[in-house]
């Protein structure tokens, strides 16, 4: 089974960031993670009432896909723009 | 913009649990997720018996689309021992916290390894006891603060922190595969463990691969200084590599 969940989507240098806002728990450690420190706190909430993260924050994303591999919770999905 | 899409979630892990049960930030979510990268490229999922201990670790027992079995402290091992022996053909994974792997059901795992059981084993080590709240644990680092370390345990009165695959590497006979990784290495920890689970699948051995893990929730730490304890402080005194190949 496939389970689908709803993915808020940000165009942000070379990457295209998905973030689950039913899975993202808030932890923070993909915004220590970033190389070009481009995530950051967003106005929307997650799974447990907590912040959910967004990129834009710092340089244009280089879609090296860091944050994908290190979160827990595979709350993020980065996409390669074309 | 919202839509729907698919998460990069492991092939082997089970989405109608997820998220799963851990705190934000803990490392045994890592540790799980780099298993089943592992299993997915193996292609294992099929003839994969999963093993949790007590401790946090427990909270994977519906974690993958694996048949899952859950036992108290150490017993993991010998429930596995006996499953192997009667049905070779299973490749076997026993997941189990450092507490429960190092003091309290220690004895599973020296005979274990003493035997050279074609099993895998994965360690998790978060340096304390977590689902009980925060004690010390054989891998308490010196100078750490626990619940029952309040300033800092003192070798002197409580020993130096437990180093587990230096221990099964002193144990274990000619044929092991024994290795230390780290939540912070994810590619490289998803490889030991691809390895140890070649390894059972070859017929070589025992395989033990411990993982340095983050527990903000009794670390009582931010996402920063979760990082910095697990990348400087454990890392410093648990060396992570290869061990026996
Ligand atoms: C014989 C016995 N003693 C004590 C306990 C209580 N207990 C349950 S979980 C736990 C700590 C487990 O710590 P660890 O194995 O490091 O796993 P973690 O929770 O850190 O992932 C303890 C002491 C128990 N269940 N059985
Ligand atoms: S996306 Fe993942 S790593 Fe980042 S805050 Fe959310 S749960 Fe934590
Ligand atoms: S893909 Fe790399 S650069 Fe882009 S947000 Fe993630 S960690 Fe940062
Ligand atoms: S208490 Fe620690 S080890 Fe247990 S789930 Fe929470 S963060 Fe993970």
């Amino acid at each position: 089974m496939v389970a689908n969940f709803e993915a808020i989507i940000t165009e942000n240098g070379k990457g295209i960031f998905h973030l689950f806002p039913a899975l993202c728990k808030g932890c923070g450690l993909c915004i220590e993670k970033c190389p070009v420190d481009t995530i950051g706190w967003s106005r929307q909430l997650g799974f447990l009432g907590t912040p959910v993260v967004e990129p834009g924050h710092g340089k244009p994303c280089i879609a090296c896909k860091k944050c994908e591999l290190i979160c827990p919770d595979c709350a993020i999905l980065i996409e390669r723009r074309k | 913009m919202s839509v729907q899409a698919r998460p990069a979630i492991p092939r082997s892990w089970r989405p109608e649990t997820k998220p799963h049960k851990f705190c934000p930030g803990c490392g045994h979510g890592l540790i799980l997720k780099a298993l089943g990268m592992a299993v997915d490229e193996l292609d294992l999922q099929d003839r994969l018996i999963f093993a949790c201990d007590i401790g946090c670790s427990l909270l994977a027992w519906d974690f993958f689309n694996i048949d899952s079995i859950h036992t108290h402290h150490g017993r993991t091992l010998p429930v596995l021992t006996g499953l192997k022996r009667v049905r070779p053909e299973l490749i076997v994974v026993a997941y189990m916290g450092d507490g429960g792997a190092y003091a309290i059901g220690a004895q599973h795992l020296v005979n274990a390894a003493a035997r050279n059981e074609f099993l895998t084993v994965i360690v998790a080590n978060n340096s304390l006891y977590a689902m009980t709240g925060g004690q010390m644990a054989p891998t308490t680092l010196p100078g750490q603060k626990t619940e029952t370390t309040p300033y800092g345990r003192e070798v002197k009165a409580a020993g130096a922190p437990v180093l587990g695959p230096e221990l099964v590497d002193s144990i274990a006979p000619t044929g092991a595969y024994i290795a230390r990784g780290t939540v912070a290495s994810m590619i490289q920890l998803k490889n030991f463990i691809k390895k140890a689970l070649v390894h059972q699948i070859e017929g070589k051995g025992f395989s033990f691969v411990e993982s340095l893990s983050t527990c903000p929730t009794n670390w009582r730490t931010n996402a920063a200084e979760t990082w910095h304890f697990l990348e400087k402080e454990m890392s410093g005194y648990f060396k992570v590599g290869e061990i026996r190949q």
